[in-house]
């Protein structure tokens, strides 16, 4: 029963000490490391399976030329594999088939014009829901909040494509604004060209309804928590004590499971308004069949993916101590 | 020297509109109160008998939907003075109809504004509130001490976090956890709920509010925790001297804590007056219900014997459809058939019949 002094402090530091964050993200890393070798193992396999070939879809002159230049063509796929591994912890994501460019640079460029447009729309949706989530979990679902509620659910209902070409369609028709391509108008419209499709996205990825819908349930849950009443009762703000529980850790979890859907929306809108994104690129080689280019860009968008949720695994240690000791 | 007591609780009603039943369920239906400087007043009563909800009207919490609060709530401390439940009916919209309440309608959102802005300065300051279940009352996204640091610098005059640190390590030390430097920095789920509860305790009383509502304080913790909160509660008690209206079902809780004693059933006061004379199990007079629930606590001889407990027979009673009469009238077991029929027809009122103890019964008075 007696402890020695320190032991007894030791035991209770133990109990309060949270291990440090690095140690942490760090295993998350470790375990995107694991993720995309994975990711990009079945992406091969299932390549090497699927009928067709660069070479039948590029023209006969230069299929031969380039076979003759690539001699790990013929060897099985799991050396060819192996190598693409090999050249990948080089830098060296390989070239692409058509352009003959290096995929590394292509994707890099796409990438961040995707990332423009899928935190864009993002922003969007959050911007919209949020307060509408917010506003209806404090005070209930009043006649307004119901109509905005509706107006969601509705919007996330309409498909992308739709939704851009009506947009399209109305901005030509009735206000003139041409040509609809990313970045090559000087009209002083310019910024709408960029804003348009943002907007397209965010407003009809699919997600808004979800998002209004968890953040309203999550933040009313916490706000008929105890400690809430407690907080009400000493006199302090509700809204600082339900802010990391009904507000942080839902957003979080929210944007980290629905980037996905952004992404697989950002390929339709990229199609419609010719935006040079990551989408329109994956769909051109998917149709010719670039397989570096189709590896490369399925392992950015792994990384995409595994980014939302790695920022959500963040907040969620920061914020949650009880998280850390899982 | 005494200004009238500190807490004045007048015809306080706290009723839920029930939209399917089309009728009001009495939680609280005319409960006169008054909490004198320095005593510590005790509501005891089975569970679903109003004692919570008449906490929870005073400190404003009444936040279910549909739920009224009407009546007086007189605080009168050195700070304040006011009426805690001030033009609180202008948000409930009731339509009648020959008597009948037909509809209500709640501006719940400006109820809520009125009573957050109204109870400013309020809560925390002048009131400060214990609930039960500790380990679900404290936020589990915060420290303890930074929960009690808020507290201090919230309704105190210390405006500094070093110095408001201080005060909240030293109620830390007088509600005796062990080493408070280290709970500090602990978590609410790092405690056990006898130790946040005391937590609790100390958030509550680095206030240094002028009254202590305290709701079943040791409910959900095990017995040796709960007698331990019991004596800290004593403790303190002595040593502090805050004002408490202390709601508890556990009799033996209130008979050790308090100084007087309302006995609560269906929303009414059926019995009040000092816990000594009350609560003894001495057979002096007192209301049925009282008898009752004291001799539904074993004996030591009972408990030795291993002999049936003495449960009060039949439910609580359903505050929707009230008898006309006495509202304990269903399950009382000294009606003698004097008075059978004026307890069928009549509730019997709250009279005084010993020195400062009244009882609402008609075995003591005629009409």
């Amino acid at each position: 029963m007696r402890y020695p002094a320190f032991f007894k402090a030791r035991s209770a530091m133990k109990l309060a000490s949270i291990r440090p964050i690095t140690v942490l993200i760090s295993r998350e890393l470790a375990i995107a490391v694991l993720l995309l070798l994975g990711v990009s193992f079945v992406v091969f396999l299932v390549l090497f399976l699927s009928p067709g070939d660069p070479f039948s879809s590029l023209l006969k002159e230069q299929m031969t030329s380039a076979a003759g230049s690539h001699p790990g063509e013929s060897a099985p796929w799991y050396s060819q594999y192996l190598l693409w591994l090999a050249n990948i912890t080089r830098g060296n994501l390989g070239t692409s088939i058509r352009t003959g460019l290096p995929v590394l640079n292509e994707v890099i460029r796409v990438g961040i014009n995707t990332l423009y447009l899928t935190l864009g729309s993002l922003l969007v949706t959050l911007l919209i829901a949020v307060p509408i989530a917010i506003v209806s979990a404090r005070h209930g679902l009043t006649p307004v909040n119901w109509v905005l509620t509706m107006f969601t659910y509705v919007a996330s209902a309409l498909p992308v494509f739709w939704l851009a070409y009506i947009v399209i369609y109305i901005s030509m028709h009735r206000f003139g604004l041409f040509p609809l391509a990313f970045g090559s108008s000087t009209q002083k419209w310019n910024w709408l060209h960029f804003m348009l499709p943002v907007l397209v996205l965010g407003l009809s990825n699919g997600t808004m309804g979800e998002v209004v819908r968890h953040m309203r349930e999550e933040l009313s849950r916490v706000f008929s928590e105890e400690y809430i009443c407690t907080a009400r009762a000493k006199g302090a703000s509700i809204w600082k004590h339900a802010f990391k529980e009904g507000f942080l850790i839902p957003i979080t979890e929210i944007i980290a499971a629905k980037i996905p859907y952004i992404l697989g929306g950002a390929v339709v809108v990229e199609q419609v308004f010719n935006w040079p994104g990551m989408g329109r690129m994956a769909w051109q080689a998917a149709q010719d069949r670039d397989y570096p280019l189709i590896m490369a860009i399925t392992l950015m968008a792994a990384i995409f993916v595994r980014l939302g949720s790695l920022i959500h695994r963040a907040v969620h240690i920061v914020v949650n101590p009880r998280s850390s000791r899982e | 020297m005494t200004a009238g007591p500190v807490l004045k609780i007048e015809n306080l009603r706290t009723f839920f509109y029930s939209r399917s039943k089309q009728a009001f369920s009495r939680a609280v239906d005319g409960v006169d109160l008054a909490l004198e400087k320095g005593e510590t007043l005790g509501i005891v009563g089975e569970s679903g008998s109003g004692k919570s909800v008449t906490a929870l009207s005073v400190m404003g919490l009444v936040t279910a939907e549909p739920g009224v609060v009407s009546g007086k709530i007189g605080l009168k401390t050195d700070g304040i003075q006011k009426n805690l439940l001030q033009n609180i009916e202008d948000y409930v919209n009731m339509t009648q109809n020959n008597g009948r309440i037909m509809h209500v309608s709640k501006d719940n959102r400006g109820w809520q504004r009125h009573v957050d802005r109204h109870l400013r300065g309020v809560r925390g300051k002048e009131i400060a509130m214990i609930f039960q279940n500790p380990k679900a009352s404290m936020n589990p996204f915060s420290s303890v001490g930074r929960q009690i640091q808020e507290a201090v610098l919230l309704n105190t005059s210390i405006k500094n976090p070093r110095e408001a640190k201080e005060r909240a390590l030293y109620w830390l030390e007088q509600v005796k956890i062990d080493s408070p430097q280290l709970r500090y920095d602990n978590n609410p789920f790092g405690l056990s709920g006898g130790m946040c509860q005391r937590a609790m305790i100390a958030m509550a009383l680095s206030s240094e509010p002028s009254v202590l509502i305290a709701d079943e304080p040791t409910t959900g913790l095990d017995a040796t925790i709960q007698s331990k909160i019991v004596s800290l509660l004593a403790e303190l008690k002595s040593s502090v001297g805050v004002t408490t209206l202390l709601i508890s079902h556990d009799i033996d809780v209130i008979k050790t804590l308090s100084d007087r004693v309302a006995v609560m059933y269906g929303g009414r006061v059926l019995e009040y007056g000092p816990s000594r004379d009350i609560l003894s199990k001495v057979d002096n007079e007192k209301h049925p219900y009282t008898a009752a629930l004291l001799a539904s606590i074993p004996t030591a001889r009972q408990i030795r014997e291993k002999s049936y407990l003495q449960a009060i027979k039949g439910d609580v009673i359903d505050t929707i459809n009230l008898p006309r009469g006495c509202r304990f009238y269903p399950r009382c077991r000294q009606v003698t058939d004097q008075i059978r029929e004026q307890c069928k027809q009549r509730e019997p009122d709250l009279r005084e019949i010993a020195s400062n103890q009244s009882v609402r019964c008609w075995l003591y008075f005629d009409a």
